[in-house]
């Protein structure tokens, strides 16, 4: 059997990740997942005044600072029993849909489409069309990504002041309520993209696509003239003639902690796609129960203690170690005892879009499914986002701010779903300022290491099995990994003994 | 043509989405009307990766030639000064970064980040950050205090977190065309930061009166209670709205001052620091001994719509 070390990086993604995989005759055997970089956010916010938060967290990532900010603020109206009002709620919302509207279509066509443009398949049938649409800084589709984001993430600015890196949520609600004027530049901005979503990403009026529920009517609908001319038919056609929809399904259970707050309600835990823990033994969804989440560091570079631990109970003490068996920056967060994925497939499965589940149900969620949630995610945001905005254009005299009654030590907690996936920030105030704070990203579940009993993480996971043809030029690892939308700059290392291959892909 | 090699160290990728914002010009616009060669940006860069490690080592060397080098992020350099809380194939970022600089015609410190060391810089500093040429207010950070680039300038500071994006666009626009570039004391180019947020904030009336917020959420000023550092910071924000159509003080957002190398300040961030009842920090070149007076007269002057919180913003 051929052992061979290689070592991998990619570009196109958020941060630093390195990742060390076995591989025999040409199959990955087993990989582990490696951040290697350290800025210790949880120990700058210790001894802060608790609605510093709000202006430290967005700053852990620039493309879903939004996120971070609503776990911060729902984490602090937790501990001090604040109820946002409605209007709020529906601000909330928006701002978040346009942020994830930005990183979904971001994700897809500047991160991952880019992959196909590689000169390895530049004897597919494909090639041209995806050259035409999808080469970076010239494809047609590319450039009218660049521009349709940057009009959507207004929206954010148009409540928030600015996007990336604002503080317009605090416990309590948000900074400027709605008025006509917001009201009607935000829908002018949906509109625009909405229509360009419609004409050029699914070939289909938004009520038509999101009616779609059956894997077979959508394999219908890839031969269909619309869909198959528009980027996501071109996408999932060239995706699927790679065997990409087979590959990668990696974790099978998956976590969501459902999609966007319900305003009408006072629940802070009621959302409008549900939460939930999928269980992919059995095929069921048992309600959330955050306790049952805890993070291990017996593989990373954090002062060891046994077993998992809640976040409330965590801590974040960097003790660095390189050449041991211990290997990343990266906690290992399990729910329960279970490895667990998240991301726009979990949201959505779990959230109850037919279309999705009949897929998963008949094909299993590989690396195609992971991607084609995201594009169609984006659906469920606009029609949402429009909704948010038609509600509060309903009721322009509500409230957006009322203020905590009281601001006493306590405990609290945020779960949304950002862009990523579950998104989850812990605190606990004392004496008036932040004595623990504990951040659990999306990427920290995908990208988790190893946890106590040796399980290995979904992205560990979802390389197994994996076939790279042609150890110089491994492109399915990059299909694979940005598939998941990470959060990192990966490196992937790939160890053991046997031939010595350096590679850079 | 010049060229541009963006890098990334201990960053969160604000200042890249950001400049994804620009619109005059547009990043896009920098390569394809600018004069300006991208040689590789991180998230938006098509080639493999051992286009990046060969430009590394080819600029390293000097054959290939770097005009401008952007470094975006916090230099990471725990532990014990190696640098290796953020290592790139087990060598430090911090290496990278320097090698880079030591070729680099100029160097643009893009973020506060990466200017004056940022938010991971804020006590107790757990990956000990710094920025390029300064360290938050002190001069000399991983590149000495009288470093200069091949171009004899210093390293230019597009201070904010994150930057704004025209600061960022049209700085790099002028550098192509090798117009010159006024610095300030903090190496930040004069043109974006000799005005401050608090000019065109829409709250200015409310502030001009003495009518302020005691809570987040309403409509006056909140320079007196709620911690807005705008009539303390230099920054376009306010005169050159994002994306093109608000400020964080206008959406009643305090302005954190972050395009200052103070940034974060370790005082609460949604409070004014008080001495008795004026404001520790006072706006720019305004004298403590006639303040309260005039914000006395003021208050006592201001018309009704504005005392009763009227005006929209
Ligand atoms: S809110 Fe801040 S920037 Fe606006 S007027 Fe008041 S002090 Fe100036």
């Amino acid at each position: 059997m051929a052992r061979v070390e290689l070592n991998v990086s990619l570009n196109r993604v958020e941060g630093d990740l390195e990742l060390a995989v076995t591989l025999d005759d040409g199959v990955v055997a087993e990989a582990r997942t490696i951040g290697t970089m350290y800025r210790g956010f949880e120990q700058i916010l210790i001894g802060r005044a608790p609605r510093d938060a709000l202006v430290i967290t967005p700053r852990v990532c620039g493309i879903c600072g939004t996120a971070h900010l609503y776990s911060s603020a729902l984490a602090l109206e937790r501990a001090w029993g604040a109820v946002p009002p409605p209007n709020a709620t529906r601000i909330r919302n928006l701002c978040l849909m346009a942020e994830g509207i930005q990183n979904d279509l971001r994700q897809t066509f500047l991160f991952f489409t880019p992959d196909f443009c590689n000169p390895r398949y530049a004897a597919e049938p494909w090639f041209d069309e995806m050259m035409a649409a999808f080469e970076p800084f010239r494809g047609a589709i590319y450039l009218e990504t660049l521009a349709v984001t940057r009009k959507v993430v207004q929206i954010v600015a148009h409540f928030g002041g600015q996007w990336p890196h604002s503080s317009y949520m605090a416990p309590g609600g948000v900074t400027l309520p709605a008025d006509l004027r917001r009201i009607s530049a935000c829908r002018a901005v949906l509109d625009d993209a909405q229509r360009w979503y419609e004409q050029r990403i699914i070939g289909a009026p938004l009520e038509r696509w999101l009616a779609l529920d059956k894997a077979e009517d959508y394999f219908a609908w890839l031969d269909a003239p619309a869909h198959a001319a528009s980027a996501l038919g071109m996408l999932s056609r060239c995706v699927r003639a790679l065997g990409l929809h087979r590959s990668a399904a990696g974790a099978k259970h998956m976590l969501s902690y459902g999609a966007w707050r319900d305003p009408a309600t006072t629940d802070a835990d009621a959302t409008l796609l549900a939460s939930g823990f999928y269980d992919g033994e059995t095929g069921a969804i048992a309600p959330l129960d955050q306790t049952q989440i805890n993070e291990h560091v017996r593989h990373s570079w954090f002062r060891h203690y046994e077993g998992g631990r809640h976040p409330w109970n965590g801590e974040t003490i960097p003790n660095y170690e390189p050449g041991g068996d211990r290997y990343t920056w990266s906690k290992a967060p399990r729910y329960g005892d279970k490895v667990v994925q998240t991301g726009p497939l979990a949201e959505l499965l779990i959230g109850g879009d037919p279309l999705i589940a009949s897929l998963n149900a008949l094909e299993g969620g590989g690396a195609w499914l992971r991607q084609f949630a995201r594009a169609r995610r984006i659906a469920h945001e606009f029609l949402h986002a429009r909704r948010m905005l038609d509600q509060l254009a309903a009721d322009l005299s509500g409230e957006h701010f009322i203020p905590p009654a009281n601001e006493a030590d306590g405990d609290g907690y945020g779960l949304i779903m950002a862009a990523r996936g579950a998104l989850g920030h812990w605190i606990k105030i004392k004496d008036g300022v932040i004595e623990k704070y504990q951040i659990v990203t999306p990427t920290a579940w995908n990208a988790s290491p190893r946890d106590s009993a040796g399980q290995p993480g979904h992205w560990e996971q979802s390389l197994v099995g994996v076939e790279v043809r042609d150890p110089d030029d491994p492109v399915e690892i990059g299909h694979i990994i940005r598939s998941h939308d990470p959060c990192l700059v990966c490196t992937v290392h790939m160890l053991d003994t046997g031939r010595k291959v350096h590679f850079n892909a | 043509m010049k060229t541009l090699f963006w890098l990334q160290t201990g960053a969160c990728g604000g200042d890249s989405l950001a400049i994804l914002s620009a619109e005059a010009p547009s990043f896009e616009q920098l390569f394809a009307s600018c004069g300006i060669e991208l040689l590789w940006h991180p998230s938006l860069s098509h080639a493999p990766m051992k286009r990046f490690d060969a430009l590394i080592e080819n600029i390293a060397s000097g054959a290939q030639k770097l005009d401008i080098l952007c470094v975006e992020g916090s230099v990471v350099t725990a532990p014990r000064g190696t640098g290796l809380y953020d290592s790139y194939r087990g060598r430090a970022r911090m290496e990278i970064t320097r090698a880079l600089a030591r070729r680099a015609n100029i160097v643009v410190a893009m973020g506060t980040c990466a200017s004056f060391g940022g938010v991971h810089a804020a006590s107790p500093n757990p990956a000990d950050c710094i920025g390029l040429q300064f360290d938050r207010e002190t001069p000399g950070g991983l590149l000495p205090a009288d470093w200069r680039a091949g171009s004899g300038l210093p390293v230019i500071n597009i201070a904010g977190c994150p930057a704004h994006p025209h600061a960022m666009t049209q700085t790099l626009e002028a550098i192509a065309q090798d117009l010159p570039l006024a610095l300030d004391p903090l190496n930040r180019p004069s043109a974006f930061f000799s005005t401050l947020a608090h000019q065109g904030c829409t709250r200015n009336e409310y502030h001009e009166y003495d009518i302020e917020d005691l809570e987040l959420g309403g409509r006056a000023c909140l320079f007196y209670n709620l911690g807005c550092q705008g009539p303390l910071t230099q920054a376009v924000c306010n005169s050159d709205l994002w994306n093109g159509v608000n400020s964080k003080t206008r959406a009643g957002v305090p302005c954190f001052g972050c395009t200052a190398p103070n940034f974060p300040r370790e005082t609460d961030l949604f409070a004014t620091a008080k001495i008795g009842d004026i404001p520790l920090r006072l706006p720019v070149g305004v004298e403590r001994a006639r303040y309260m007076a005039y914000k006395n007269l003021a208050r006592a002057a201001a018309p009704a719509r504005v005392r009763n919180k009227k005006m929209d913003v």
